[in-house]
């Protein structure tokens, strides 16, 4: 279970520390004026430093327990968090498979994991699904497109 | 009268048979991604983007534009029939929309919705006729900080009428102007904001935040709340059809009232959810049955269907004219203008007349088209819900991460994609907007370099921006939009002090 009060720091601390990461990253193009105009990294530090401060807004928000907060106390149930790493780990695995596995097997492998695993559809079916997702990418992509989608390593080592 | 002739030009192009049946394609795919919970306009659009590069820019963005009719009408059938909004503009559409289907007038509902929704978007249209090339004419007399100005007035109106909490608006489109950033700065030619990943030296493309964003993000938010989809009879009986739209100028005040709030909004960023929400809540307060809001009013139907095409429809004359998109939508359709090789803004009237009148004119076709072929497609989309959910979310996925890649063939793109994917979910879950963040990374380098080129005009004095009547009252206009929720809620403080509790509630559903 995460509760909203958790969800709220998380988020603000996620994009506070993106904040700080930009101020640091603008501070090696020089900020303020030179000959030039104004320097290249004033901008992004400038915008860095609005999101410090609103992340340290939005944090103190969530640490004090505001009446809107406590209307909705929990974020995500149990029930809810099974469901969403059911959709974003096979999603995450799918996208880690497709430097060594290519494009095409990789989603054909992410979609007959999905249907078949968890018994959504029989076997056979989840298969045929897989098939015609490669097949229908391909086409599409590949032919009518002329757009190359990564083959992977492993088409690599086999020479394609 | 220079207006007429031009739109009559305009449908010559419009009005051929290769740019029909791409309205008619258009159209079924943008009924079809708002129908489908999870995918909306603005992906539908970004979807589609990376197939429209080899077009030419007229038909690329008649496509694009049908699509979106289409998926603006696509999102009130299912609102209606399943009270699933598949688009977040017809959320309130469900309030009276659903009851009213459920109670066995289904076809009333449908038919009154895509009959409220046509005057909308005709609405928008006409203003978009008369009123783009003098807003054009207005805008050529603009150098930098005029542009600067414009750019900040609207930043500054998703501040203040956006509808979301201001400070989580304000961060969202900080962090936007930060990826805008990153890669080559076009002004001093040197690479910021890598974080030393060379990869990221060609910058982060809007079509990998999108997808993102509200590919992966909406369909996790979706995932998370179960489907219990109810379908009630879905069989159009065409009389009724013809009926319920008969009876709609019994309605003339609540039409024109919506509609011009539409109109509004999608001027001014507020975007079509916000317009339907805030028609929806005016019409509730100023209409005399608004007590019996809720249990299937007729007019809780028009009020949000007509301002949410009508916002939708109108958010493109300020991408047209000045380069402003008026919807995430429109930002989306924006980055295409560019990829095309076109510069949004008011040059466009004047170097690529065929192309701003084609696209008009096709406005008024592809309208006619979505309503009849919405109706038509009625019983076959509903079929279509019967497909479960778990067979369309990892299509969504291949769908989101093929887009991706295919933007510039880098892998690093897609394991941002899904990056951007978690920051979606987490800022739908937590109500921060996602409209001026992709807004910000799209033209939140234009924004940049306008004030910069602006900076070396006047040698780094900001007296530049109170140089003329112009600029000044848009900067004026600017920071009094970005002051209005501060003012707002001092007033409220000051009136009445114990009750800020509600109000913050209502807007949290406004953006939803």
């Amino acid at each position: 279970m995460i509760s909203r009060r958790a969800l709220e720091l998380a988020t603000a601390v996620l994009t506070g520390g993106f904040g700080v990461a930009v101020i640091v990253s603008s501070l090696d193009n020089g900020i303020g004026w030179s000959s030039a105009g104004v320097e290249a990294g004033t901008f992004p530090f400038l915008t860095g430093i609005i999101i410090v401060l609103g992340s340290l807004y939005n944090l103190a928000r969530g640490v004090l327990p505001a009446p809107t907060l406590a209307s909705v106390p929990i974020a995500i149930t149990p029930i809810e968090l099974r469901r969403l790493a059911g959709l974003f780990v096979p999603a995450a695995l799918f996208v880690a498979a497709i430097p060594l596995a290519g494009m095409y097997v990789a989603s054909a492998l992410y979609v007959f994991a999905v249907l078949a695993i968890p018994k959504h559809q029989s076997v056979p079916r989840a298969l045929a699904m897989a098939a015609a997702t490669a097949l229908a990418l391909y086409v599409v992509f590949e032919r009518m497109f002329q757009v190359s989608l990564p083959h992977g390593a492993l088409a690599a080592a086999l020479g394609f | 009268m220079d207006n007429l002739q031009e739109l009559l030009h305009g449908f010559t192009i419009a009005v051929t048979v290769p740019h029909l049946v791409l309205m008619v394609v258009g159209v079924l795919l943008g009924i079809l991604v708002g129908v489908l919970p999870g995918l909306g306009a603005p992906n539908g659009v970004s979807l589609l983007l990376p197939l429209t590069f080899g077009m030419q820019p007229v038909s690329a963005i008649i496509l694009l534009s049908s699509m979106y009719w289409g998926a603006l009408f696509g999102g009130s059938v299912t609102s209606i029939l399943f009270n699933i909004p598949g688009e977040p503009s017809s959320v309130a559409t469900t309030f009276d929309g659903y009851p009213m289907a459920r109670d066995g007038r289904p076809t009333t509902a449908l038919a009154t919705a895509f009959g409220s929704a046509a005057f909308g978007a005709l609405v928008g249209v006409i203003l978009i006729t008369f009123l783009a090339s003098w807003v054009a004419q207005v805008a050529l007399a603009f150098g930098p900080p005029e542009y600067f100005a414009v750019y900040f007035l609207a930043f500054a109106s998703f501040v203040g009428m956006g509808g979301a909490a201001p400070i989580k608006t304000v961060v969202a489109l900080a962090i936007g102007f930060a990826i805008a950033a990153i890669g080559i700065d076009t002004v001093s030619g040197s690479v910021r904001l890598t974080m030393g990943v060379d990869e990221l030296v060609k910058g982060v493309s809007f079509v990998v935040a999108v997808m993102g964003l509200f590919g992966i993000g909406e369909l996790l938010v979706a995932v998370e709340e179960e489907f219990h989809a109810r379908a009630v009879s879905s069989k159009i009986d065409w009389r009724e059809v013809f009926r319920a739209v008969g009876r709609l100028p019994r309605h003339g005040v609540a039409l024109l009232r919506s509609a011009a709030i539409g109109c509004w909004m999608g001027i001014t960023p507020g975007g079509p959810t916000a317009a339907s929400f805030m028609s929806y809540g005016i019409a509730r307060r100023f209409s005399r049955r608004g007590r019996y809001f809720g249990t299937g009013e007729v007019e809780g139907i028009i009020s949000p269907e007509t301002a949410d095409h009508a916002a939708g429809t109108s958010a493109l004359l300020p991408m047209l004219s000045l380069g402003i998109p008026g919807s995430a939508t429109a930002a989306v359709m924006m980055g295409g203008l560019m990829i095309w090789g076109l510069n949004p803004g008011p040059m466009l009237f004047v170097d690529q007349k065929d192309f701003v009148w084609g696209l008009i004119a096709s406005m008024y076709v592809g309208n006619i088209v979505a309503v009849a072929l919405v109706l038509l497609t009625v019983p076959v989309f509903a079929a279509l819900m019967r497909i479960p959910f778990v067979v369309i979310a990892p299509l969504i996925v291949i769908i989101c991460v093929v887009g991706a890649y295919s933007v510039s063939n880098s892998y690093l793109d897609v394991v941002m994609m899904l990056g951007f994917g978690i920051v979606g979910y987490l800022f739908k879950k937590l109500f921060y907007p996602l409209a001026p963040l992709v807004l910000a990374i799209v033209i939140g380098d234009k924004a940049e370099d306008a004030f910069r080129q602006s900076m070396l005009m006047s040698k780094g004095s900001l007296g530049i921006f109170f140089a003329n009547k112009l600029v000044t009252c848009l900067i004026v206009a600017g920071i009094a939009l970005l002051l209005l929720p501060l003012a707002l809620q001092l007033a409220r403080l000051w009136r009445k002090p114990a009750s800020p509790a509600t109000d913050t509630t209502s807007q949290e559903k406004v953006i939803i």
